[in-house]
Formats: C-alpha cells, structure tokens, sequence
C-alpha cells in the first residue's frame, strides 16, 4: 500500500513536471508586437512605416534638419543655393553654410537619427517576416518580396548615411547594440542590400514601392559614389536605360518639356523614376506634405507663394553657370566675368533692364529672378518676393514651389501654411539616369556614347515649348540660347562637360556637394565659388571667413551618438 | 496544549501563572517553545529558527481599528517600515528592510498558502499568526518573488469546544484645526498685497481692493472668509465589528468570522466600507493520518477616495490655494463673474472675480464626485491536503486561488464657477477582473535519530496570477498573465537541540524571464546555536535564553519586469508612419514603425542578504531582546537607459544593470513582569538601516525623479541613498545691495532674496551649484509599547517614532510666495518675511517677483526636519470579573476607552509628518491626507 502511494506520488510529479517548460512560454496579450503583426497585412504596414521614412521626416520634431532632398546638406553646402533669409533669423544649420559644424550641432544628430530609425523599420520588417515565416503564417514568396523590398531600403537608407559621414555603422536586423561600431568598412553590404532590389519584378503594383529599375539606379549610384566603380555601374545604368518601368507599371522617358517637370501633377508622370510620395490634406497637419521644405518658399506676403520662410536663395555663381556662348556653356567658368544682371540693390518701383545674353532655358526653372514669370503667379517682381537682398541675394527658389492653381487643392489647407505640398522630392528621374550613364561612359572611354546621352537631355531643353514665357504666353522671357554638343575632343572636356550638365540639368535639387565628392574635387571647386560668392554685396556677412579644406568633405559624427555608444563609435575627423 | 483566544492572552494567561522558562513570548504573544509557527511552507518550533523572523501578536495587530493588515504593521515588528496617510481605505506603503529596486518594492503575502501582493482584502481580525521573513536564510525559498521580504500569515482555525467572540470599537476622528493658524484669512490676505505693492513699489488700482495708494485695503461687499479646512473635513465615524463562530471535535473544527468595518473621512463625502465573511475548516481521519480542511473568504468593499499627494489633491486645493476670500456658496445679489453670472446657492469661486487665482472649488468638487465609486469583490480560497505516508513522511498538497473584480465610476461635472472651467462633462466607468491559482505539492520529512532531527520538505509548485482584464466604456484591455514552475527544497538539522543547520534552494521558472535565462536558482544558509543549552551556561542562571544565528541567501524580484519588456512594440501615426503608397497626392496608407524596444534577455533583481542576529532571555525570560544586522545587496536591477539612434527611435527597454545596498539593524526589547496585582509587559522595537544607490549603468551616474513646477525634487544618484532631495542650498537672505554685490552673479539675486551656497567655489551660482539636501528615509524609527494591567483595569500606550527623515514642504511653494499663483498664501508671508525696516524675517521678501532667486528653484528652503513621535494609541480597558461573567454564562467581556494618535511631537510645520509617495520619490508633502485624532470605546466579548 505504502509502495503504491509512493509509486503514484512519483509518476504524478513526473507528469506535472512534464508539462512544465512550454506553458512558460506566453505571449503578451492586447499588444501590437511582433507576434501580433507577424502575417502579411503586418509585414505590410511596417514596410509602408519604413517608405514613409523617404522623406527623412517624422512628427517627433524631425523635420528640415533631416530633409531627403537635401537642399542644406547637397545644395547649400554645394554653393548652388545659400541659406537666404534675413541676418536676425539665427538657425541650427548656420554652421553648416559656412564650413564650420562642430560634432555637437543638433542638426546633424537629428539626420542621424532620421537615417537611423528608417533603418531600424527596415529590420523590423525584416525581423516580423522571419517571425511570420517561422509561424508559418506568410508564403515564402510573398515574404521575398517583403524582405527585398525592406533590404533595398535599407541599403538605400546606409548610403544616404555613407556619402555624408564616411565611417557608419552598419545595423541589419541581427545587430547586437552592443557591438555597434563604425570602424569597420561597410559599403558591401551596403552594396549587398541593393543588390536583392535588383530582384524585384518591375511592376510592383504601386508607384510609392521600389522596383527592379529604381533599385539598380541607386545601385549604380552607390557603386560610383562609393567604390568610383564606373564599369558595373555602366551595365546596369545600360540595363535601365533599355529596360526601364516605374514601380506601377508606367513608363519612363525624358519628359517633352523640362519645366512640366516640377509641377506638382507631374510628379509622378513619364520623367519620374521613383519620386517621394508626399501627401496633403490627409490629416498628417503637414508632416507629409514636405515639412522638410517648408522653408523653402519666397517670403512675399500676399501674392506669391509659401510666404515663408525666404530660406534656399540661389547664388550669383549658380545663376551666372547658364551663360551659354553659341549655346553651349562656358566650361572655363569664364561666365562669372560676365555675370548675369540681377536687381540686386534695387526696389520692386525701381526700373530694371533685364539681362540679354545667351542663357541657358533651365536656368528660370530652376530660379526665380526680377522680371521673368514665376509660374502663374506672375512675374516675379524682384526684391519684396525676397526677405533680404542685402543678406541673401536678389534670386528665389522655383522648382519645389507650387502654382497658383494649386493652391489649396495640392497644398495643405489644415495648416498655418501653405508650404507643405504635395510636390514629392524627385529622388531620381530620367535625366538623372542618362547622366550617370553618361558618366561612367566617359571614365570607360565610352566618349561616344557620353556624348549621345548627355545631347539627349540638351535636346530636351532646347525644346522651344520648354522656355519660360512673357505674359503673352508666346515670347520667351530672355535670349534662350542651348544646342548639343557637337563633339567630346578628349576626355578632360568630357568630364567638365558632364559635370556641368548635371549642375544646369539638376540644379537646386540636393545633389552638388555629393557629386562634387564624387569626383574629387570639392575643396578646390567650392573655394573657387566662395572666393567669388564673398565679392558679392551679400557675401562677407553670408560666408565671412568661410574656407573648404578636405576635413569638410565627410561630416562630423554627432556628438551625442558617440556619448550614447559608450566610445565604441568614433568621430571621423 | 492549546490556547483559548482571546483579545489578552497574555492578561488571561498570567493570570492562569503560564509563563515560564520556555514560554517565549514576541510582542506579548505567548508562544512556547514547541510551539510550530509556519515559515514557509512548513511549521518550524520557533525556537529552531535560524532565519531572521518577526512574529507578530494579532491581537497587538487589530488593537486599532483598520480595514488594512499592513496599516496596522507600524511599530509592531522591527524591519518593517510603514508609512500611511489618514484617507481611509488607502493602503500604507509597507517596506521591510530598505529598498531593494526602482520599480518595485511591495513584499509578498502569503495567506493560508495563496501568494498575493495586495492584502486589502484580508481582515486582520481573521489572523491567527502572522510571520515575517526578512532574511533570505527565511524567505529565499519563495525565490524569485521574495526580494522585498515575505509575510506569511495563517487565519484562524476552529478548536474543540464550542466558541463566540463579539469585538467592536466605535468612535469619531476629529480633524482638528489643520491650516487654521498656517494660511491667511481674508483680511491678512489683502494686507499682504499691501505689503507687496510696497516691497516692489507697484501703483495700481487692485480690482477688489482698490488703489494701492490708499494707505489699507477694503474688501469687495461679497467676500467671504472662509476657513476651508474647516468646511471640507468634518468629524467623522468610524467603527469595526467583528464576529466570530469557532467549535468542533477530535474530527472537524471550523471557525467562522464576520467582520464589517466602516469609517468615513474627515474630508467630506470621503469613506470606506468594507464586510468579509470568513469560513475555515479541518478535518482529520485515520487518527491524524489524513488532514484535510479549506479556507474561504468573501470580501466586499465600496470606498470612494480622492488624490493625494499631487496637485489634485483637494487638501492641496482647498487649505493651501484657495482664498480666504472666496465664498463657498454664492450668497448675496446677482454678480457677474467671469462665465457666469453667481446667483444665490451658487457655488463660490475664483470665477467670481480677478485675482482670484485658479484653484478649484473643493466643496463643489467633493459634492458633485459623491457618487463616485471603486467597489470591489474579492474571493479568497485554499484547501489542502495531508497525508502521513509513513511515521515521519508526509505529503501535502495545497490548491488555492482567488477572484476579483473592481468596478470604478467616475463622472465629471462640467464647472461655471471656476475662471478655468471644465466645459464637458466626463464618465468613465470600468470594471477590471483578476484571478490567479497556485498549486504546491510537497513532501515532508521528520525524523530524529537520537541527538539528530532532521527535517526536511522538498516541493513543486505551479502559479498562474494576473489572469484578467479590464473593461471601460472607452476601451477594453487583457491582461498578460504571469506563470511560475518551481521545485524547492529545504532541509533543517539539528544535534542535541541545539545546534542548528537549515538549507533551502528553489528553482523559479518564470514566464516573464527570457528564454536564456527562464530558471532562477535561489539558495540559502542559516545557522544557530542555542548557547544557553550549553554546559557551560548552566551556571548563568539569570540567562534563560540565547540564540546565535547567521545566514546568508539569494533572494529575487520578478515582479519589477513587465512581461511587456521583452517585445517589440508597434505604434502608428499618420505624420510618422502613413505614406502615400498610390500617389493619391490627397491621401495615405497606413504604416507602423517601432514605438518600444523590446530586450528579450532581461530577467528578474537578485537580493543577496546577509544576516547576523542573536535572541536573548534574560531572567526567566522577564527581558528579552533579539537582534539582527544585516546587509541587502540589490544587484542585476532593471532600468532603462537611453540608447543610441542605431536602436532607432523607439522607448528604451529595461535591462538588468543597476544595484543598490541597504545595511541596518533591527532590534526587539521587551520587559514583563507580575507583581500581585500589577502586570507590565513593555517592548521596545528600533528599527534602522541605510540604503545607498550602487550603480546605475557604466556611463550613468544619477537620473532625475520627481518632476514638478521647480524642476525635479530628487536626484538618484550612485553613493546617495534613493529619493534623496538635490537642489540649492539656501545660506540666508541677502541683507542688502552691497551684499549681493559682493556675492557671486546669481541671477535675480536682490535683497530679500535666497542667497545660494557656491559649490563649486567660482563666480556663478548656476545649476553646477546643487548639492544633495536630504532624504526622506529616516535614520531609524522606533516604537515603544507599554501594557500595564491591575487586577482588571489594563492600560495601554503605543508611541511610534521616527527620527531623521526629511520632508519636502512643497505646499510652502504656493504658500510663501506671492508670485506663485494667486492663491492662498501663509501667515509666514506676511508676518516673518524680510522687509527693509525688519531684515530678521525669515521668509523671503513678499515680491511679485518670481525668478531664480525666488520660487522657480528647488531649495533647501523647502526641506524640513521630519522627526516625530507620536502617541499612537492609548487605551484603557476593563475587564468584567470573571464571577459576575460565570453567572450569565459569559466568558468574558472587556470594555475600553481609546484614543489614537491622541498627540504627536514634531517641529514640522504642515498638517502630519507621516508622508509617503513612490519609491523613486517621496516625502514630498502636497497636500497630504492627515492622519488626525481618534476617540473610541468598544467592547470584547466571548462566550
């Protein structure tokens, strides 16, 4: 009896203790986390959460600093524009216009920050899928297309970190934040990332999401920026330009005219390759409709655009660059002895002769200058479109800016202003893409073929029904004068034609200072401009002692960061 | 042998001369020698335990009336810190030994074998033994629940023989004159305006008082003059009945107790209500072969409660931000106030005119929340079963669980008399659900082999507790349950009685740890020796007992980690996450992105404990002390640190980082004596200790808690203990001009003005210059308790003190500060301020002025001396002789006079030095609920 009593106590323990380690194991209830979200719907919305992060904005207070279109960090620091405004509006990003950030300016560890957390919704959507894979609630082949797209992401994300600090970590979804350093060289997996976009199919049903062809341009993109690895570029920059489809399905091409370009209804239209998907009038209050660029907008009240704040004023020196001799530019850089006239020191009832030589046609959709309509707003009317000429200059942003007729419609109404648009940041676009090809033509000795692509996109700006217009809608508004090229004699005269085809084709539109990176020569480049910038009226009290040297080229690493990681990370300087 | 109880066991036994050289007697409770006291999981003869136990005497425990065991604990058990506010139904914050975390320091009940955190339900007439395990060589074998000590408490049994017992006390609480003599009336109030507009030099014409160039004020035709301490408290009643049934045969005993308890707030429309009815049951077959019995409780309560200790808090509101001269009640002609016109029956408010500030209405409040509720139901139940195998091995098995519910209502009324009005009106209504079960199996040796004993019980236990959720008419949430899977084990050995071994390990699985680390393993070591059974004691006849014991142990905390911690989170918002996926321009698709952190590999606080103690007994007993040191090392604690951008940007997780040490020192003194007729029986309790912040992270030296108008009140910084208060130092006024020229640039400084210590010895008084000012836990607190019996009358008096805490009189802010809100303000303010004709004020000048020299820092100016004793009961009673009971049959019947908290000693300026607040900050008096007078009379009965 005893020994039966015994026995059963025994198997009873052995029974319980069985059960044991798996009922341990609970998942939190009426949580929105990884279990909850790990199917296809979930896997969705947090790969939707990590392409909202394309515009480099959040409403946690990351706004201007973090701007995807670059306008401070590419434009600006790349002397196509300066920071306008007036001398009482002191700003965070003061330092960076003037060559002097320290480690600790605020601004930078905000774009920190904002590459930062669109990487780690990257990997969180890359984490669920392995969740939901392992729960067997999602196929295989609706997990690829997740995971690529979230992997192309993220590498687009680290080179957008890459090319303005250098020395970067490197987080994927395994990342132990203990081990985060940026010591290492990262750029193949950056490399490695863009590379599984590259596999995805053409038609992703939807213009916001990456496809094969957007992906294989940033590729060819990091390849250059990163390695000056012009030869696969070159095959896959070849491979678009046969082959190309945005990510609905549509077509690509160079649009017929180059101002149809910028107007917001167009943003997605034939000359798009992937374009940011701003929205207004959705109850984002503005934190989709571009916040990054709210600045950006003449400061005329009344009857003009934005009506604040009078930031992202073109230079004399990018102004004068569309001189054109016989139609083509001048590539000595002779045209700043023969700048273009402005009415700088002039009030709007003062009388102005507009300039009368050759310029090139894109320079007044790229610019908003006295005299020359602006849109349908008019025509520009010289220094009350401007916050302060003797600050900043005579000249006005154009390509962001909305029309008229769109205002209200495409523009925010539930705002304080109608500066957030719905006008995305035109990450890539045709002509883009035939310049990069053209370039890495030229550095395989392709000059041929450089030259075939670099006339096609003249081509397009001498289309006569591009030019800007008088009132009468029929005569252009100054002596537009561009034709083609009509032969590349070396290679020297290649590059410079190349390099100033993407300043008078992408001006304004956040890509200078990390091309000038690219090809080495920033410091001597962007010193020659200041040097004449500082003779102008405004100069000294933009840039006083503002000089390029070769620690600039690469951005300090936050401060603040480097505190968080307890030294593992190190500053680049 | 059995004991009969009674409400003075002790009166009756010594009586009956039952104490002798192996009584021992804790806080007055007789308790022999043999006697088995339950300290985890099994009964221990109190004279073998080597761990450091408190045993507290239930009838000392319910002497004053209160619904709360842990209310009742101040001043009854060393080691045990108890801090309460006078709001009935609140629960005190009970703490045994110092802080042991950041996040959680509640210690665990255990009641007939159910393991719960919240003991509001129990009614502490129903306890028959209550134990406290303080070290881990006790307490360690509840592992990872039992870093915060462990209280484990039996209720009461039935015995052979059949039994009733009536007890009632009955009686008001009285608020006293509270703020009376501290806050301004009416007319001091406009004097003080006066005084103002002179100290700054300001001309103006004041809306209600006129221009300040007359040479007094005159009040507008409606002011009133109210006392508004007086108007929201009232006397209030309070009263505890409790009934008991208890009888049975060698087969079946069962006791039953009905308790019913009710006490209103001195703050209007303030109360608890609560009833429990209480059935346990044993039996036994096969002659003590096989046990078996149940315990179940019922318990109801309804209360409805107001904040405190925060700007809500209408003691806050009322006494110390509203004016004197706002009526309470409208009386009078029409007025035009700012949103409404006042018409008679109106409530009063500082919408009636300018400068009245903002506070609210506190009448008007506490009337319109009077129907206002949180009711709970509370089921407690355990049943257990043991079964002798062999002589000396048994099995016990013991399933136990309890349900609850609580519904809340609270409506708000939209306000017309206030100058910032709620427009809308507000009803959340909710009801939350919560049940959890435990079920231990354990197996219980016992055998002794000449001068051997052994004992040993090795056991497995499955819990599941926070099964439930909670429901509103907003929204509806579950809860994450928590489950347990332990084996533990615990082994006792002694030789020849006196020499004394004991080892427990337990092993805690917990769903709350991570994968990696899902196991606990908690040991423990504790040893004795009973030196007076020595030879070479024998001699030393006048010690009749002593006991040296030390052990050593881990214990562990689970409850500081969420289950939430280890999971990613997952937020939404259209700014942030939403994006226009189908270039609608006009619209987007929802996104989420990361809103929380997950750390998977966190896991629960270890406490490792050392102890060294000795019971003593001296003279037959008559004087007994038992005392222990000992050191809480708090390591592996959760806190959650700020992590770089390349974690992203969502809420940092916790992780197992930081530690803390408490060292200290608890002390039992007692004293009894007969002599004829007399009978004293005295105890003396100390209890001391001082906690210290270790580490935080590697790179974190201090975080900042407690945030408030003035910045934050505390700094928890490494080598300061926690809550300690840090800001400037306040060196004096500065007297005059020359003065604070001379002194280093401080902004704001004037004459009149704080004058700041210089810290860092340079030539700016800036935010380098704070120091740490004090902290809110006491060096020790101590209690002293006297019973002195002759022939039938008894007397009681219970003193508890406590000496060297600092409280942060944040109420001084509003009220010693003219630009501190347009409220109430101090007599302080307008008669000991500085002025240029009498510089000794002590009070800053009366300014309007608010900078950093003034009200907008925290300083010590604000902290004071806390230090207090107070009589917290005394009690005279009278015993009806037993030849009058004999003749109708009564057993006995007492009845007493008592008055609680009859007076208190202290140099602190507001309404009751007895402050409490959260771990991380406390101390810090905003409007606190006063613990205030009682008297009472009552009866105890039995038949």
């Amino acid at each position: 009896m005893k020994k039966k009593i015994i026995l059963s106590i025994v198997i009873l323990s052995l029974l319980v203790s069985s059960c044991g380690e798996k009922w341990l194991d609970i998942r939190p209830k009426d949580s929105v986390d990884q279990y909850y979200l790990a199917n296809e719907d979930g896997i969705n919305a947090l790969l939707i959460g990590a392409y909202s992060m394309l515009d480099g904005v959040m409403e946690v207070g990351i706004g201007w600093e973090a701007a995807s279109s670059n306008w401070l960090y590419g434009s600006i620091r790349g002397l196509e524009a300066n920071k306008g405004t007036d001398s009482g509006d002191s700003w965070g990003g003061d330092p960076i216009k003037i060559y002097n950030e320290l480690p600790t300016l605020q601004f930078l560890n905000t774009k920190w920050r904002s590459v930062y957390e669109a990487v780690s919704r990257c990997n969180g959507v890359i984490m669920v899928t392995n969740q939901a894979l392992e729960d067997g609630t999602i196929t295989q082949d609706k997990a690829d297309l997740f995971l690529k797209q979230a992997k192309a992401l993220r590498g687009w994300y680290h080179f957008d970190a890459w090319r303005m600090w250098g020395m970067i970590p490197y987080i994927d979804e395994n990342t132990d934040s203990d081990e985060v350093t940026n010591t290492i060289d990262i750029r193949d997996k950056i490399i490695a990332d863009l590379q599984e976009g590259t596999l995805l199919p053409d038609d992703m049903g939807a213009i916001g999401r990456f496809n094969g062809t957007v992906s294989k341009v940033l590729l060819a993109k990091a390849l250059m920026q990163m390695y000056q690895n012009y030869d696969e570029a070159l095959v896959l920059l070849s491979e678009v330009k046969t082959n190309r489809t945005k990510p609905d399905g549509s077509a690509i091409g160079l649009a017929p005219t180059y101002g149809e370009i910028f107007e917001i209804e167009n943003r997605n239209g034939i000359e798009a390759v992937y374009t940011v998907q701003y929205s207004v009038n959705d109850g984002s209050g503005g934190w989709n409709g571009g916040y990054g660029e709210v600045l950006n907008f003449p400061y005329k009240s009344g009857e003009s655009p934005g009506g604040c704040c009078g930031f992202f004023q073109p230079t004399q020196e990018f102004v004068n660059s569309f001189r054109t001799s016989g139609g083509l530019p001048l590539l000595d850089c002779s045209y700043n002895s023969d700048p273009v006239i402005s009415d700088q020191g002039l009030a709007p009832a003062d009388p102005f002769t507009e300039d009368t030589g050759e310029l090139d046609p894109r320079l007044d959709w790229s610019v908003g200058r006295r005299g020359i309509s602006y849109w349908d707003w008019g025509e520009h009317t010289g220094s009350d479109w401007v916050r302060d000429q003797s600050f900043a200059g005579p000249y006005s942003p154009k390509k962001q800016v909305y029309k008229k007729s769109q205002e209200g419609i495409l523009t925010e109404t539930e705002s304080w202003t109608s500066g957030y648009t719905a006008n995305g940041y035109r990450m890539i676009r045709f002509a883009d893409v035939l310049l990069l090809l053209a370039e890495c033509q030229i550095e395989t000795d392709d000059l041929a073929g450089a030259l075939s692509n670099i006339n096609a996109v003249r081509a397009r700006a001498k289309n006569p029904d591009g030019f800007v217009k008088e009132s009468d809608g029929v005569t252009p508004a100054a002596n537009y004068q561009v034709s083609e090229y009509p032969s590349f004699p070396d290679i020297e005269y290649a590059r410079k034609a190349l390099r100033m085809e993407r300043k008078l084709e992408l001006g304004m539109e956040g890509h200078r200072y990390f091309d000038l990176n690219r090809w080495g020569i920033t410091v001597e480049e962007l010193n020659r401009i200041l040097d004449y910038e500082k003779t102008m009226p405004w100069g000294n009290r933009m840039y006083h002692m503002a000089i390029v040297g070769p620690e600039d080229i690469n951005y300090p690493i936050p401060q603040r960061q480097i505190d968080l990681s307890n030294g593992r990370l190190k500053q680049n300087r | 042998m059995t004991l009969i109880f009674t409400v003075f066991p002790f009166v009756s036994l010594i009586a009956q001369n039952e104490v002798t050289a192996d009584t021992v007697i804790k806080n007055g409770q007789v308790i022999n020698a043999s006697d088995q006291v339950l300290t985890g999981y099994s009964y221990k003869n109190t004279a073998q335990i080597t761990g450091s136990v408190s045993l507290v005497d239930p009838d000392l425990l319910t002497v004053i009336p209160s619904d709360n065991v842990g209310n009742l604990l101040q001043g009854r058990v060393s080691g045990v810190n108890v801090i309460g506010s006078g709001q009935p139904g609140e629960a005190s914050r009970v703490r045994i030994r110092g802080f042991s975390s950041f996040l959680d320091n509640n210690p665990l009940y255990i009641i007939d074998g159910i393991p719960t955190r919240d003991i509001s339900f129990l009614n502490p007439c129903d306890i028959e033994r209550l134990s406290i395990l303080k070290d881990a060589g006790s307490a360690a074998i509840y592992g990872s629940r039992a870093s915060n000590g462990v209280m484990v408490i039996t209720t009461r049994r039935g015995d052979e023989g059949f039994k009733v017992t009536y007890n009632m006390s009955m009686g008001m609480q009285l608020p006293g004159k509270g703020t009376k003599n501290d806050v301004l009336n009416t007319e001091e109030h406009a004097d003080l305006q006066w005084l103002v507009y002179d100290n700054d030099g300001t001309v103006e014409v004041h809306p209600l008082y006129g221009p300040s160039t007359n040479s007094s004020p005159t009040l507008p035709p409606w002011a009133a003059n109210t006392d508004w301490y007086d108007v929201m408290t009232n006397p209030a009643g309070i009263m505890n009945h409790n009934l008991t049934f208890s009888g049975g045969n060698e087969i079946a005993k069962f006791f039953a107790g009905f308790g019913a308890f009710k006490q209103d707030g001195i703050v209007l429309y303030t109360y608890n209500t609560r009833y429990t009815a209480r059935i346990n049951s044993d039996y036994n077959f096969l002659k003590n072969r096989i046990k078996a019995g149940e315990s179940i409780s019922i318990s109801y309560s309804d209360k409805l409660n107001v904040p405190n200790l925060n700007e809500n808090s209408p003691i806050q509101q009322g006494p110390y931000r509203s004016q004197s001269i706002i009526p309470v009640r409208w009386t009078g002609p029409d007025f035009a106030g700012f949103e409404h016109t006042f018409t008679e029956g109106d409530w009063g408010g500082t919408g009636i005119a300018p400068r009245l500030g903002n506070a609210p209405n506190v009448m008007a409040d506490l009337t319109r929340n009077k129907d206002d509720y949180f009711r709970d139901l509370h089921l407690a139940g355990s049943i257990y079963l043991d079964v002798m195998i062999i002589e000396g091995l048994n099995f016990r098995s013991t399933l136990g669980g309890t349900w609850d519910k609580g519904s809340l209502s609270d409506y708000t009324y939209p306000t017309y008399e206030r100058s910032e009005n709620i427009p809308d009106t507000t009803l959340v209504e909710s009801r939350a659900y919560n049940s959890d079960w435990i079920w231990t199996n354990s197996l219980v040796f016992n055998r002794q082999f000449g001068q051997h004993k052994i004992t040993a019980i090795a056991g497995y236990e499955a819990v599941n507790y926070d099964i439930g959720r909670v429901e509103s008419n907003l929204d509806s949430m579950e809860y994450t349950p928590t489950r347990l899977l332990s084996t533990f084990i615990k082994a006792d050995y002694s030789f020849a009685d006196r020499y004394l071994i004991s080892a427990t390990l337990r092993r805690d699985g917990c769903s709350r740890f991570s994968e990696s680390d899902r196991y606990g393993i908690f040991p423990s070591f504790s040893a004795g020796w009973l030196m007076n059974k020595e030879s070479f004691m024998s001699d030393l006849k006048w010690i009749s007992t002593l006991k040296l014991r030390g052990s050593w142990g881990q214990t562990g905390n689970q409850y500081s980690l969420s289950p939430m911690n280890a999971v990613f989170q997952f937020d939404h918002s259209i700014g942030s996450s939403w994006y226009d996926l189908y270039g609608t321009f006009t619209s987007s698709v929802m996104g989420y992105y990361p809103s929380k952190i997950g750390n998977p590999d966190a896991r629960w606080e270890t406490s490792t404990i050392t102890d060294i103690g000795f019971d003593a007994g001296v003279l037959n007993n008559k004087i007994e002390i038992a005392f222990d040191w000992y050191s809480k090392n708090a390591t592996d604690l959760l806190y959650n640190p700020p992590v770089p951008a390349t974690s992203g940007l969502g809420e940092a997780p916790y992780v197992n980082i930081a530690s803390m040490k408490n060292t200290g020192v608890d002390m039992e003194l007692s004293y009894r004596n007969r002599w004829n007729n007399f009978g004293l029986n005295t105890s003396f309790l100390l209890t001391a200790y001082k906690n210290k912040i270790y580490k935080i992270t590697d790179d974190i030296e201090y975080f900042d808690s407690g945030v408030s108008r003035i910045g934050a009140f505390v700094r928890n910084e490494v080598n300061y203990p926690l809550s300690s208060f840090y800001g400037y130092k306040v060196t004096g006024l500065f007297q005059n001009q020359r003065e604070v020229d001379n002194a280093p640039t401080q902004d704001g400084a004037s004459p009149g003005f704080f004058r700041y210590e210089n810290i860092n010895q340079d030539e700016y008084i800036n935010n380098l210059d704070r120091k740490h000012l004090g902290d809110p836990s006491p060096d020790f607190t101590y209690s002293l308790n006297f019973i002195l019996t002759w022939k039938n009358f008894d007397l009681t008096t219970f003193f508890y003190g406590s000496k060297g805490n600092e409280i942060f009189n944040y109420n001084k802010w509003g009220t010693d500060f003219w630009s501190s809100f347009q409220g109430q303000k101090s007599k302080d303010l307008l008669y000991n301020s500085w002025t240029e004709s009498d510089r000794s004020g002590s009070v800053p000048k009366a300014s309007n002025s608010s900078n950093f020299s003034t009200n907008t820092q925290v300083c010590s100016y604000y902290i004071e001396d806390g230090s207090y004793i107070r009589l917290k009961n005394v009690e005279i009673g009278y015993n009806l002789p037993k030849a009058v009971l004999s003749r109708i049959h009564i057993n006995s019947l007492r009845i007493f006079l008592q008055a609680v908290n009859l007076f208190i000693i202290t140099d602190y300026s507001g309404l009751d030095p007895e402050i409490g607040g959260y771990d991380l900050y406390f101390g810090i008096d905003n409007g606190n609920y006063p613990n205030v007078r009682q008297l009472l009379f009552g009866i105890d009965f039995s038949l």
